[in-house]
């Protein structure tokens, strides 16, 4: 199955002759095999691979040559830490020959030894995804969520055999070829708690859906929270896409939609533990929201010496009516914009005031049920 | 056609050696059921089959070559005995495309039934409709069809179809997923340009076997569809099952509604239709319309009339909806017309209330315009007709003269008049429109 090497990497230990000026003897006198290999995947911008390997060495200098031919590693970051003799043996220097992706370490060794030595480096090319997929109930009450690790080795070497560390949990061991995918599963918690939410922005949609030739969605989000009553709340998770499907009742189900997590709105690196992972899986279109402003006046106008306007309030009134044809219940976050200096003269429903300008509202809607918003505002001081 | 294949390999313990792998078994795939969205090319596919497994460790190979799968979707469940079946992973093995390797411990040994899901494109579904009205236009026998097409590469034999309406939030297409070198893509660079990255061809070759096929699938009655909502969903069974092959596309009946009743609206707006009367169609998804058990999906209605006993028609016009939910009203848009006619005119226009600022320019008046309003109905039906006004200002007055005198108020400067009119019939009336400008506006 294995066409071809992409990858060369050996060691070769070479015997430094007494006599610097010379020729020199170059002996091979090992090509020692890879012992044990960790992958590190717990930095997402980089992996790091550590590997066992041992060395004979002679008394006196030696050269060990380590290529990496079709591999790309960050020649900077390639460490020699020498495990069996570190008081015995040192390195002295590492230098590069040109044209090669190569290194050759000098090492002084004080006597012969079998030495095992460690060495790590930032390999490119091989990295890990973290992917979810939730089943929610017909109720859509609560989840059944997985999630896969996926190792995608594009690095030009083959792992036989490799212990893999992520940034938690068990280490474990997988084996992982040059061009090779797999796909793992690493969590699994059943009965997480889920909140369905909708939400209208109204100054993302369109007030009036009517006037629109297509539907316009309301935006229907999932929340999990990362915490321990969700089965969950071990450790932060980590950002994927997450795919969700709905049991139908029938043994079957269908697919609801997916999303990269988000939490606050903005797409996630991390869900820590306490915060709720955001999935928006698609648009109700059982929910209209049809909203208009029935009122835009100047009042308490003031004026220059020139009899110009100089300053003036505002006397508005918006109203929006919000219908629910589903036939279940459903609870509707409502975002009003209300720009610069501004007093609610009249609400009809309570709102928070999310920061200056931005007003939430939770609205219940009943089956099949309609309510109707009311503001009345004034804005004041408008130039 | 059949391109999804599937083996198993028992006992395998070294991945490299997949040429030594022992083909044990080629399940045949027993049930199938998919579930078509419309909003996305996408479809989810689940499918039952039988492996025979042996006690530890087996590995099983699935093949999609030449099919639209999207292979991160790929999931396999064990039916039963699922305790002691243990799916611990899915490998995507290198230089290989269109494949993956299950490895599976099982603590049975013989038949274990599994099933394999996984979403697909390119099958699709749209509604369409056609409607058909009485000769007084009071009612409309209303038809629902739906068309399911699969360009997907795989024959779907003896399939149970099921079809979602609803608007569905995903990220990647599932043809660009389907069609990538590698399922999750690779970090870093592309060493080389992909040699076969070309769509899977679909195949059109059709023998006079397979048309003689569809024509026995053809079905004596028309099947019925079973409807539910789920989630924002709503999901339409298609009763029995369904073959439909890559290539071909279906028809079906969805529902239908005998007697709607039906309004003929007639609506003048200039700011929306220019200076014509459009036509609409309007009723409501309710039981008292004969309808209201589902949202209708959206799509073309044609629209025909009754013009004698002898079932002879006339084609009316089309219009294409969206969505609607059960309870909300509809409007159908049949396009602009000439047989109702609505003529607004400026009888007379002035201005007053001057103010004045302090050099003696004028800085605040009044505006006054009226305006008459001749609505016609040419046609031998009542028709009713909503006519809306667009004032152009931000304070302004309005004062009505004859008959009708009620206006609804839209929005802050947007009135309208709704007029019903008997058979050909006309109807006059005038408004006095005052807009404030300047300070007058303050």
């Amino acid at each position: 199955m294995k066409k071809r090497w992409i990858v060369g990497m050996m060691v070769l230990v070479m015997l430094a002759v007494v006599v610097v000026s010379a020729q020199a003897r170059i002996k091979l006198v090992a090509l020692p095999e890879r012992g044990a290999t960790i992958i590190r995947l717990d930095n997402p911008q980089a992996t790091l691979i550590e590997e066992e390997r041992v060395l004979t060495l002679q008394k006196g200098v030696n050269k060990v040559d380590f290529s990496w031919k079709g591999v790309s590693i960050d020649s900077d970051s390639i460490r020699l830490t020498v495990l069996s003799h570190p008081e015995n043996v040192n390195l002295l220097n590492v230098s590069y020959p040109p044209n090669e992706a190569a290194l050759v370490w000098e090492i002084s060794s004080a006597a012969a030894f079998e030495e095992k030595v460690r060495i790590s480096y930032l390999l490119r090319n091989i990295d890990r995804m973290i992917t979810y997929k939730g089943v929610a109930d017909k109720g859509e009450m609560k989840l059944d969520l997985k999630s896969h690790l996926i190792l995608r080795n594009f690095s030009g070497e083959d792992f036989a055999k490799a212990l893999v560390l992520l940034d938690y949990g068990e280490a474990f061991e997988q084996g992982i070829d040059h061009e090779e995918t797999k796909q793992l599963l690493f969590l699994k918690a059943d009965g997480t708690p889920i909140e369905k939410v909708w939400k209208f922005d109204a100054a993302r949609l369109p007030w009036d859906p009517e006037k629109v030739s297509g539907n316009v969605g309301i935006p229907v989000t999932y929340k999990i929270e990362n915490s321990e009553k969700s089965g969950l709340g071990k450790f932060a998770l980590w950002g994927g896409k997450v795919r969700l499907y709905q049991d139908d009742g029938n043994g079957g189900t269908i697919f609801l939609g997916e999303d990269r997590a988000t939490v606050d709105g903005k797409t996630a690196q991390i869900v820590p533990v306490g915060e709720k992972m955001e999935v928006y899986i698609g648009d109700s279109r059982d929910i209209v929201v049809t909203q208009r402003k029935m009122r835009d006046k100047k009042i308490n106008i003031r004026r220059n010496n020139g009899n110009r306007v100089v300053l003036y309030d505002t006397d508005e009134l918006i109203t929006a009516k919000i219908e629910n044809f589903k036939d279940k219940p459903a609870k509707l976050t409502m975002i009003q914009h209300i720009r610069g200096q501004w007093d609610m003269k009249k609400c009809n429903m309570d709102y928070k005031r999310k920061d200056a300008s931005t007003l939430e509202f939770e609205i219940e809607l009943p089956a099949k049920g309609k309510k109707e918003l009311s503001m009345h505002y004034h804005r004041r001081n408008v130039r | 056609m059949k391109k999804i294949g599937i083996m198993t390999i028992v006992g395998l313990i070294a991945v490299s050696a997949v040429a030594k792998i022992d083909l044990v078994t080629l399940p045949q795939r027993e049930t199938v059921q998919m579930t078509i969205y419309n909003s996305a090319d996408l479809t989810l596919v689940r499918e039952s089959r039988a492996l025979t497994l042996q006690k530890g460790l087996n590995k099983l190979q699935f093949s999609w070559a030449n099919t639209l799968i999207d292979p991160t979707s790929l999931e396999m469940m064990a039916k039963a005995n699922a305790d002691k079946i243990d799916i611990f992973d899915l490998t995507y093995p290198p230089r290989v495309r269109e494949l993956g390797l299950w490895s599976i411990k099982s603590g049975v040994s013989g038949k274990v039934p599994v099933e394999i899901s996984y979403l697909t494109s390119g099958l699709s579904w749209r509604a369409f409709y056609m409607g058909t009205l009485s000769a007084d236009e009071k009612t409309m026998f209303l038809k629902g069809y739906v068309r399911v097409t699969n360009n997907s590469g795989e024959d779907y034999e003896n399939a149970q179809t099921r079809l979602i309406v609803g608007k569905v939030h995903i990220l990647d297409q599932i043809a660009a997923l389907a069609r990538r070198q590698y399922p999750y893509g690779r970090p870093g660079t592309y060493p080389r340009p992909m040699m076969d990255m070309a769509p899977p061809e679909i195949s059109r070759e059709k023998s006079s076997m397979t048309y003689a096929r569809a024509v026995q699938s053809s079905v004596a009655t028309p099947k019925v569809i079973k409807k539910e909502g789920l989630s924002e969903y709503f999901l339409y069974t298609i009763a029995g099952t369904e073959t439909i092959r890559t290539g071909w596309s279906k028809r079906l009946p969805s529902f239908e509604a005998k007697a709607v009743p039906v309004v003929n609206l007639y609506k003048y707006e200039e700011e929306r239709y220019g200076r014509s009367v459009i036509r609409f169609l309007s009723f409501k998804n309710d039981k008292e319309h004969k309808l209201g058990e589902t949202p209708i999906p959206g799509g073309m209605l044609k629209i025909y009339r009754a013009v004698d006993d002898e079932q002879h028609l006339s084609y009316e016009g089309q219009s294409s909806f969206k969505y609607i939910p059960v309870e909300e009203d509809v409007e159908l848009n049949l396009g602009l017309v000439q047989n109702v006619v609505v003529e607004p005119k400026l009888m007379n226009q002035k201005t007053d209330r001057y103010l004045f600022d302090r050099n003696g320019n004028p800085n605040g008046w009044d505006e006054i315009q009226t305006w008459k309003m001749t609505v016609k109905n040419t046609r031998d039906v009542a028709v009713k007709i909503e006519i809306q006004r667009n004032v152009h200002a931000r304070n302004w007055d309005l004062e009505n003269k004859g008959e009708p005198g009620k206006y609804e108020k839209v929005d802050l400067d947007t009135v309208k008049y709704t007029l019903e009119l008997a058979p050909r019939s006309e109807k006059v009336f005038e408004y006095v429109l005052t807009k404030h400008h300047g300070r007058r506006a303050d």
